[in-house]
């Protein structure tokens, strides 16, 4: 799953994990100009006029208003569509690559088994339906008629089986969760090189294919149902234990998605075109064009030379974006969220009223919203506005309330010493920060410090170069309260896994784990979605993390373009087939 | 001569070992590794991964487990890009090197030029000018200067295109393929030219001032020779001595890519790369790379040596 | 402003090689450095930014550098002479505030690495032999050792030793300069090598004086000039390389403003068009702060300069 968590990054929103430390300040990715800046006010109550004008910003999509303004360039262009993506690197077959950007290529160049719908639920691509047993452990795919790999070569269950394998030899390095997390039945025992095929992976006939797992997982569907690999070409030469000829074969990848490789230039371009043999028909448009873009992607958009790109919602963007007048602009919010984690395993950090008073008493509205001029929107539980399990029932809103901080933390025993800052059995209240270098850290310390010191806490902060060099400091756990945000979120567990799985050191709530495993136990939505609110109010009362923000983006398109549309979960990849040119 | 040479030489291998294990350790004395990117990974298969890439061995056996490979021609495959690191080099490195060959032509070229004139006329308007427009170069930052070009040039008045190498989705070869590359490249030469024009500039200025005032000038002069040729024959060639050592540090600059410009130009050069190798710690490629540019300096630093001992023989070696 | 300073550096009378007493010397230099009216006015500027920026913040009303929610991003008014920044800050304010740290580490990291670049270049072209081979071998193997992993590593240590992180930067800027140090190095060793070789230092051996004679009094006074020119040239690289350092998570840590970190702050498109007031400021404070230095090194140059002396 980690591919697709990973495959939007560059295109929808900036600072996630992996790029949260990239290179220098315009850390975000390509596409994205997330500029931090806030909306200029002159009104005592800033920050709800700039949350007003946001609103109504962002309410709805806006038409391109003047097309007469579309630069020459892209006017010449009538079977091209120009997209910019960050750095994608030519290692561009699914499972193996190691960047997100080459993610990005090859959901272009492969369709997968299952794909997500804009809520985020299942629904059929290369396999027509799926059957689950009872029991939840048996999954048979019912793939459809006549599918063909882009070389015109028939895709069968084979494949599909093939696909699954590979994922389980020992020299395998990606990050595919089908080996890892999946507990195939016989899977183990592949990788170890005791049994020469996978025993819970049955061929039923070319068009069917059933596995068996070994526990009950809600995210095997999607897991299980990712691309799927011809075995005819990145199998012949597979022998188990040696998966380096595969490196040989990332540069002339053989799909089975809507376009595939005409020409990959370093550094420059990924050329599409059209693969006929896509099994809903060969796409709209000839050619797709990926285009690296390291820094800013203004001016490929304002002089024609991309069509599309992504931005932060921050006012200067949009009013920038609608100026341009050739473009249609739509709001959309990612499916991720960020956060401060507490270092649990310190003592007066096990307090739970000093993490409700450390809430309070930050006042996130001014860091995430009005710093950012309305490019994100406040978060209180592990999930994402956008997905089915969002809700606010029941739910601590924790709005900025320095009194109540106060109050909170007298509670707990920490009473105002010297210089203003609290201690308890002479230990000073002092709160250790670490989080990477970027334009938001820089804002959040600037604000947090103030607020703290305003409460009698103490802010002591620390900002590393890059995501492994903060890793490695969080590894060390030498820090009390650190700031990261998720990867893009499909299934709500995701979302709440860091809690039971041991990620979040000296959590240890057994209302928690009980809730997570029931919520895993069944897949009927409605089901699950009272199990996550029931999570969800546990978490946001426990306070384990300070939720922090949901990051809101704004997407541009050339006007011409037609059909387009931005799944959350999957990105431009699913609509890609429709987008025409007019 | 030839033992000086041979001297050299050998202190030139000896230091290459010494760097190649200074770089190593740097590198794996990083903070983080290239497994640690991935936080969603479980402790069991960060272990696992070590294993497949020999990062759970010791540093030592590391090293000469490199160096052995090295040796045989073989620099390994980057881990983040999946390709051979030689294979990646010249992918992107010859696209640094044209932008750096050409500004560094222009810079050498301008700075000579502006150095002589400022000097000649000391304090007069145009020396005054120039230095003003050198110390304005210099205390803008590189992406100051890139946005702004970018946004006149590109942006608004159209004449240039805003960023890359070439057009994209251009399938021009020949005359045409060159002059688009030559379009692209005008922004990204224009303002590397520019930062590095200023101090080049201020050196020979000064060298330039040291030399007019030396008596052979003087006797030149009273010669009553012409006074172009004095200061472009006589003047001119002494001034560049001391810069002649100069040349030899340009050498490792040349292939080094610029980070910077790169990225604002949207250049697919190698700075950018090693950037992102690093950042992802894709040891393979930063060793590579870091010991290719450490050769070239050694090798930029006998040259400038040996030039100066060419230029001037009372200098012994 | 040409004429001026021409004059007093084209009437140029020789004076004996041997100089007399050392404090005659200086004052003399500093006499005609006075009468130098452009080093002068450089000069001037240097002590009027030094004083703006340590005494101006005092009279500020907004030197407590709060945020202010409600007035993010205003454009120059009467009450914010120089707007805001992206958190309601004073630009003013924090300019002044911030020139305090660029100045000192510009100069600060300035000093170090020539200091400690011209000894070592001198010493080794001096010597010659052994102790020239140590010292450019040296040279060679740190001009081989790329920057970006010390800085990470230092970063990593310098965290677990817990140093604080406003002491942080200089310790950087410190190790930095121990290994900055090759390039200047390499420089005035070749410089001095040819000067080894001039007459006046074959008269300096004939008379028998001592190597320290030699060295300080009359090698090293003749790549002053050189010196001067390097060190004025590398103080605006230095203002805007703390910025480096702070993007490294190595330099100062926010709110604490510098000017690298102001101008770097608004490193986009965007700000570049719509907030000019963000980054004009400290952009206009690094160049005229670099032009009066070197107005004033060159002035100084020209002073001390043995070859043009009155």
């Amino acid at each position: 799953m980690k591919k697709i968590l990973m495959t939007l990054l560059s295109l929808t929103m900036a600072s996630s994990l992996l790029l949260a430390a990239c290179s220098n300040d315009s850390s975000a990715p390509a596409s994205d100009n997330g500029n931090q800046a806030a909306p200029a006010s002159s009104s005592d109550s800033g920050g709800t006029t700039a949350e007003a004008n946001t609103a109504e910003l962002l309410a709805g999509p806006v038409a391109a208003s003047d097309m007469s303004k579309l630069p020459e360039q892209a006017k010449k262009r009538t079977d091209t569509i120009i997209v910019g993506l960050t750095d994608p690197s030519g290692a561009f077959t699914p499972y193996f690559h190691q960047s997100g950007y080459d993610g990005n290529v090859s959901s272009v160049l492969y369709a997968s088994l299952v794909t997500v719908d804009d809520k985020g639920l299942p629904i059929p691509d290369l396999a027509e339906s799926w059957d689950i047993s009872e029991d939840g452990l048996t999954y048979t795919f019912h793939l459809r008629k006549d599918l063909k790999f882009s070389d015109g070569s028939p895709l069968t269950a084979e494949d599909v089986a093939f696909t699954w394998t590979i994922l389980h030899d020992k020299a395998y390095d990606g990050d595919s969760e089908v080996s890892t997390v999946l507990r195939i039945k016989g899977g183990q025992d592949y990788k170890e090189g005791k049994a020469k095929s996978i025993e819970g992976i049955t061929i039923i006939d070319p068009q069917t294919i059933s596995v068996t797992i070994e526990k009950v997982n809600a995210k095997a569907l999607l897991t299980l149902g990712g691309n799927v690999l011809s075995k005819a070409y990145y199998g012949k030469d597979y022998t188990f234990g040696s998966l380096d000829y595969i490196k040989k074969l990332h540069a002339t990848p053989v799909g089975n998605g809507p376009y595939k490789l005409d020409k990959f230039i370093p550094g420059q371009e990924v050329r599409f075109i059209a693969n006929e043999y896509y099994y809903k028909g060969k796409p709209k448009t000839e050619h797709f064009i990926y285009k690296t873009t390291e820094g800013d992607t203004w001016q490929f958009i304002e002089t024609g030379e991309q069509d599309y790109g992504s931005f932060t919602a921050t006012q200067d963007n949009i009013d920038k974006l609608k100026k341009l007048g050739f473009l249609n602009i739509v709001p959309s919010t990612g499916s991720s969220y960020g956060y401060l984690q507490f270092n649990l395993e310190h003592a007066t950090l096990k307090d739970k009223k000093l993490r409700q008073a450390l809430t309070y008493g930050l006042d996130r509205k001014t860091i995430y919203v009005d710093a950012n001029q309305g490019g994100a929107q406040i978060a209180n539980v592990p999930t994402a506005p956008i997905s089915w399990s969002y809700t606010e029932e029941g739910i601590n809103p924790y709005n900025y309330d320095p009194e109540k901080a106060k109050a909170l933390l007298d509670e707990a025993g920490w009473t105002e010493g010297a210089g203003g800052i609290r201690e308890k059995d002479g230990q000073k209240l002092t709160i250790h920060f670490i989080g990477s270098k970027s334009k938001g850290t820089d804002i959040f310390i600037a604000v947090a410090k103030e607020n703290y010191a305003a409460i009698g806490v103490q802010l002591e902060a620390e900002q590393f170069a890059d995501f492994n060099a903060l890793s490695s400091k969080f590894e060390s756990r030498d820090f009390d309260l650190v700031s990261f945000s998720t990867p893009m979120l499909i299934d709500p567990s995701d979302g709440v896994s860091s809690f039971v799985n041991g990620e979040v050191k000296g959590y240890d709530n057994p209302k928690v784990k009980e809730l997570y495993d029931k919520g895993l136990e069944t897949t009927d939505i409605e089901e699950r979605k009272k199990i996550y609110k029931e999570l969800y109010q546990v978490i946001n009362d426990d306070a384990p993390y300070i939720f922090t923000s949901y990051r809101k983006s704004v997407y541009a398109y050339n006007g011409r373009i037609e059909g387009l549309n931005v799944s959350p979960f999957r990105g431009l990849a699913t609509s890609l087939p429709d987008w025409s040119l007019k | 001569m030839s033992t000086y040479l041979l001297r050299r030489f050998l202190y030139m291998i000896l230091i290459l070992f010494a760097a190649s294990l200074l770089i190593f350790m740097l590198y794996a004395l990083m903070p983080g590794d290239f497994v640690s990117n991935n936080m969603k990974l479980t402790a069991e298969r960060k272990a696992e991964l070590r294993e497949i890439y020999g990062l759970s061995k010791p540093v030592m056996e590391r090293y000469f487990n490199w160096m052995n490979n090295a040796f045989h021609g073989n620099f390994g495959y980057s881990l983040a890009q999946q390709k051979p690191v030689l294979t990646l080099f010249n992918e992107y490195i010859w696209n640094s090197f044209l932008l750096a060959v050409t500004s560094t032509f222009f810079t050498w070229l301008l700075a000579v030029i502006i150095g002589v004139i400022a000097a000649y006329k000391q304090y007069s308007w145009f020396d005054t000018l120039v230095m003003i427009g050198i110390f304005a170069a210099m205390s803008i930052p590189s992406f100051f200067i890139g946005l702004f070009l970018i946004k006149m040039f590109a942006v608004d008045l159209k004449w240039l295109p805003p960023g890359g190498m070439l057009t994209t989705g251009s399938n021009a070869t020949g005359m045409e393929f060159v002059r688009e590359v030559v379009d692209h490249m005008m922004l990204p030469v224009i303002v590397m030219t520019l930062l590095g024009v200023g101090s080049l500039t201020r050196y020979f200025r000064s060298n330039m001032l040291d030399v007019i005032r030396q008596d052979y000038i003087r006797t030149a002069r009273a010669k009553g020779m012409r006074e172009r040729v004095v200061l472009y024959r006589h003047a001119l060639k002494n001034a560049m001595l001391p810069a002649i050592t100069l040349v030899g540090f340009e050498l490792p600059g040349l292939f080094g890519g610029s980070l910077i410009i790169e990225k604002i130009f949207n250049w697919p050069g190698i700075g950018q790369l090693y950037m992102q190798s690093f950042t992802v710690r894709d040891y393979p490629l930063l060793m590579g790379f870091t010991m290719f540019i450490a050769v070239l300096t050694v090798i930029g630093t006998l040259l400038s040596d040996i030039l100066y001992h060419a230029a001037d023989p009372r200098v012994r070696l | 402003m040409s004429s001026i300073s021409g004059s007093v550096t084209k009437t140029e009378a020789h004076q004996a090689a041997v100089t007399p007493i050392r404090s005659s010397l200086w004052r003399q230099a500093l006499h005609r450095l006075r009468k130098n009216k452009l080093a002068m006015s450089g000069f001037i500027f240097i002590v009027f930014m030094l004083l703006a920026c340590f005494a101006g913040p005092l009279f500020s009303p907004y030197a407590d550098n709060k945020i202010n929610p409600a007035n993010m991003n205003a454009a120059p008014s009467l009450k914010h002479w120089l707007g805001t920044d992206m958190l309601g800050r004073d630009v003013l304010t924090r300019l002044l505030q911030a020139g305090r740290i660029s100045l000192t580490v510009g100069i600060a990291s300035m000093c170090i690495s020539v200091i400690l670049g011209s000894i070592l270049g001198a010493v080794a072209a001096y010597y010659r032999g052994i102790v020239d081979q140590i010292i450019m071998r040296v040279a060679d193997l740190l001009l081989t050792i790329p920057g970006l992993p010390i800085l990470f590593i230092m970063g990593a240590l310098l965290s677990e030793w817990k140093i604080p992180s406003e002491y942080r930067m200089y310790i950087v800027m410190l190790m930095l300069s121990f290994i900055g140090w090759p390039g200047l190095a390499r420089l005035v060793r070749s410089q001095m090598l040819s000067i080894r070789e001039r007459e006046f230092m074959q008269a300096a051996i004939v008379l028998g004086l001592n190597d320290r004679r030699k060295l300080f009094n009359h090698m090293i006074p003749n790549i002053i000039p050189l010196l001067i020119v390097v060190a004025t040239l590398s103080i605006g690289g230095a203002i805007l390389s703390e910025s480096v350092l702070s993007f490294f998570g190595l330099g100062v840590m926010p709110p604490t403003p510098t000017w690298g970190n102001m101008i770097d702050a608004a490193n986009n498109l965007i700000d570049f068009e719509k907030h000019p007031w963000l980054w004009i400021p400290p952009g206009v404070a690094i160049f005229t702060t670099v032009i009066a230095i070197n107005i004033f090194g060159d002035g100084l140059r020209d002073v001390l300069d043995p070859k043009q002396k009155k």
